[in-house]
């Protein structure tokens, strides 16, 4: 019913102008993708202009000026996803351009569409929309006033804002405390030609990769080669690696209050791991240990023994070597929970740790890891995040290492994990209603 | 071994359907190479099924609002301790979901599929349920619905169905409330498990690159129920095609307002491909009126009333239907406003049939796309399944859908009349 499954794997194609092209081939799935990052240090001069140029670039480029008509040129192509944005990955700020369609094979006309989508996201990052020589006005104004949405809106996802605030007071004097759409005064202080001069630049000198995923014809390459080379790009822009040794003095408390019914407790450590290292695999193996899954100690323990959550779970920011344990729960409870996290945390060090967990933990990591294989997309970050570090990990041999961690190794990894900063997100009628 | 095979050869799909004696179907989809293997077990009972009457008894039941969901959280309790332990064991990911017409438990793994496949199959098949983990299952569901309680999408998105209803239970959240679920008892659970998880109500599916005669021979061993079941009456109270309310307001800490409008629709007595068909319609037609390439997304973005959060959407289900579509937006009326104007006038112009070729190809697309996920797959084919048809065969309807079609039930769902909003914001 198909034809012969293609292995897949990270395939380097050529670099020319500080751009690497890569290459995962694949034919199980019913569409291609297009990835272009371009990777820049978190700044907080430049945090908010990265974080605005690529939505001023998405309304408009050279031939199709306005959102309708980009729209226009993505239905035709049987309704092709091009989205971009930027992601924080440590203290790396990535512009990223995407662009999904579907295979050769399940459209009528049996057309070539990696061309036109490889052209159309040329178009987008290399000639935008110009108006008297800078970016379209209206579309900068209406896009700063769309970012500080983006930034004032935080607050409406309370699990997700509780954990990134969490890292923010934590890493308040580091660039990872920077929130990476920037502050609203940052975003005022843009003026278009202020914008239109830095993406010149950064568009120019940030290193970039380009990721094809899918099937690709091996004209294809000469193609992009092509393309690239009509761009004019100046010497690449170094980049910092982050910061991941810090030694904790004391451990910080911070609380917010807001109108709402559920309080969120989020708990921030320091791992002192940086994911190049050989402890990078117990760290993995520990945090799933303590709460990532049914299996863990903090879901069993918070929520099925005490009943106290509905969620707990505890999270990598691998890139930073930082680990959150997040929770939702009753107000009156914090001093409980945080009594009973830190005690797993405890039964950890002191090697209390079951076969069963041990080996369930393993188990699910692979699970995990093995699973990414089924989204293209899920797959391209798997690579980006291992270029990012430094690292040459298949999904084969992450599992492999996983697989060899032992107790102690966790142990060790356990007792290095330092507690930093307490954040508690709670309501403002608590006080009066008790 | 008794089964079909249902073959979509043009795109490259195909299915297996085995139906034991019990009533019960399983469905295979394979997925060759895809390494995830993603199997459910769900029942058609959800959120809405709130009065019934049970086979062999003549008086209705009425039971608690949320009562699915609580079944659902405590099957995962067996004699011998929680089932999670055991897929956790085997290194998978158990999870379960209830929506208003279904609950579904599932896994996804990787490896030891059938040892996997039969703990999915005894648990569902076995409650346990004790007076003690009734109640401390309260205490975390009360979590959750706290937690729901303060998400500002989640509410707007669930007060647009109070202002469109005014008796169906589509008008309560999932989860119940804190009052509502402080009613449950052991023995409603049991009744509800008795009425609704007879295995002709049930539906297995399995996606991903497993070998199908052994799945339906493991289901043909773990079925424990024989006999078929008798209909289950579900009752609805009546609702008129009027809406409750036409404006619905709640203040919460939000800094930019969030919206959902949309339309209340009468049509849900669809059979067969004509389900398929409606929705397919409905869809397109929304972004014809709204989508990225219309004009009146173009003007709602300028003027800056919309951005990229602007979202659509259309469900129909077997007792109620409606479209709705929102965002984030700094002053919801007078999109509300922007979108009545662009309605009577399209009404007045007549639609454009070169719009209307161009989305339903984008349409079909990203249907699509929709096949490299088996997750996807698996969920609407679940929910296609319980009213009566099959996922693959969107595909044949987009390639028989007529313009005039569309332009008959532009003008019946888009009625103005019908129409309601839902705005969540700071006081």
């Amino acid at each position: 019913m198909i034809d012969t499954h293609v292995e897949e794997k990270l395939c380097k194609l050529f670099e020319k102008n500080g751009i690497t092209v890569y290459n995962i081939k694949s034919n199980r799935f019913k569409t291609n993708t297009i990835n272009i990052f371009f990777h820049d240090n978190l700044n907080k001069d430049t945090v908010a202009l990265n974080a605005l140029f690529p939505s001023v670039l998405r309304r408009g480029c050279k031939g199709l000026p306005n959102i309708k008509e980009i729209n226009l040129y993505l239905e035709k192509m049987y309704g092709a996803v091009f989205d971009c944005g930027i992601v924080k990955k440590g203290e790396r700020q990535i512009i990223h351009f995407y662009f999904e369609y579907i295979s050769d094979k399940y459209t009528n006309e049996k057309q070539r569409n990696f061309e036109k989508a490889f052209e159309f996201l040329m178009n987008i990052i290399f000639r935008p929309e110009l108006k008297n020589g800078s970016f379209n006005e209206q579309y900068v104004e209406q896009e700063k006033n769309n970012l500080k949405m983006i930034v004032k809106g935080r607050t409406n996802d309370k699990i997700q804002y509780s954990m990134e605030r969490c890292y923010e007071l934590m890493c308040k004097d580091e660039p990872f405390g920077l929130y990476e759409y920037g502050t609203i005064e940052q975003i005022d202080e843009i003026t278009n030609d202020k914008l239109y001069e830095h993406y010149k630049k950064k568009i120019a000198s940030l290193p970039a990769e380009i990721f094809i995923t899918g099937e690709m014809e091996e004209k294809d390459e000469a193609f992009i080669k092509e393309k690239l080379s009509l761009v004019e790009r100046s010497p690449t822009q170094k980049l910092n690696s982050s910061i991941i040794f810090k030694c904790v003095k004391e451990v910080k408390e911070y609380e917010d209050k807001m109108d709402v019914n559920q309080a969120k407790l989020c708990m921030g450590f320091r791992t002192h791991v940086h994911p190049a290292d050989n402890d990078y695999y117990a760290l993995l193996v520990f945090n799933g240990l303590l709460g990532g899954g049914m299996h863990s100690k903090l879901f069993q323990n918070v929520r099925e023994k005490a009943g106290l959550a509905y969620y707990v779970f505890a999270g990598l920011e691998k890139f930073k070597g930082l680990m959150v344990i997040a929770s939702g729960i009753d107000i009156k409870n914090k001093d409980t929970a945080q009594e009973i996290i830190m005690k797993q945390l405890d039964e950890i060090r002191s090697g209390n740790i079951t076969e069963y967990e041990y080996e369930a933990t393993l188990k699910s990591i692979k699970t995990g890891i093995m699973s990414l294989k089924d989204s293209q997309l899920y797959v391209v970050d798997f690579y980006l995040s291992q270029l990012i570090n430094g690292t040459h990990d298949t999904m084969e041999t992450l599992v492999e290492k996983v697989n060899r961690v032992t107790v102690d190794d966790i142990i060790k990894v356990a007792d290095n994990v330092q507690l930093d900063t307490i954040y508690f997100l709670t309501s403002k009628s608590h006080e009066n209603s008790n | 071994m008794n089964f079909d095979t249902i073959e979509y050869k043009k795109y490259n799909e195909l299915f297996y359907r085995y139906e034991h004696s019990s009533g019960l179907n399983c469905i295979v989809i394979p997925k060759k190479g895809y390494y995830k293997k993603y199997a459910t077990f769900s029942t058609q009972y959800g959120s809405v099924d709130n009065e019934f009457v049970i086979p062999g008894e003549s008086k209705p039941t009425k039971v608690p609002d949320g009562i699915a969901h609580f079944l659902e959280h405590k099957l995962f309790e067996q004699k011998d301790g929680s089932v999670m332990d055991k897929f956790a064991a085997l290194g998978s990911k158990p999870n379960a979901f209830t929506s208003f017409n279904q609950t579904v438990y599932l896994f996804s793994c990787t490896d030891l599929f059938s040892e996997n496949f039969k703990l999915l199959l005894n648990f569902v098949q076995n409650p346990y349920i004790t007076d003690e983990s009734v109640e401390r299952e309260k205490k975390i569901i009360g979590q959750e619905i706290n937690m729901y309680r303060d998400d500002p999408g989640w509410r707007a998105n669930f007060n647009l169905l109070k202002a469109m209803y005014k008796n169906h239970p589509v008008r309560y959240d999932i989860a119940g409330t804190i009052d509502s679920i402080s009613e449950i008892t052991k023995e409603t659970l049991y009744k509800c498990y008795k009425t609704f998880y007879h295995p002709s109500n049930m539906l297995i599916t399995v996606v991903g690159d497993v070998d199908h005669i052994k799945v339906f021979e493991q289901v043909e061993n773990c079925i424990q129920t024989s006999d078929k079941s008798t209909e289950i009456k579900r009752i609805f109270p009546k609702e008129s095609s009027d809406i409750n309310k036409s404006y619905i307001e709640q203040n919460m800490p939000v800094s930019t307002p969030i919206f959902y409008m949309g339309f209340k629709d009468s049509n849900f007595d669809l059979e067969g491909d004509e389900i398929l068909r409606y929705e397919i319609a409905i869809k397109v037609l929304l972004s014809m009126l709204m989508g990225k390439s219309s004009r009146l997304y173009e003007e709602l973005y300028d003027k800056s009333l919309i951005n990229s959060s602007f979202e659509m959407d259309f469900s129909l289900e077997n007792s109620y239907a409606y479209s709705m579509f929102g965002g984030e937006s700094v002053n919801p009326e007078e999109v509300q406003d922007m979108v009545t104007k662009e309605i009577k006038l399209l009404k007045k112009q007549g639609l454009d049939q070169e719009n209307f070729n161009r989305l339903l190809n984008a349409s079909k697309g990203r249907f699509l796309r929709q096949l490299n996920s088996l997750e996807n797959i698996s969920r609407s084919f679940i929910n296609l399944y319980f009213k009566g048809v099959t996922l693959f065969d969107y595909l044949e309807v987009y390639d028989k859908m007529k313009f005039d079609y569309i332009t008959d039930v532009f003008d019946s769902h888009f009625d103005i009349k019908r129409m309601a909003l839902s705005v969540v914001k700071q006081k």
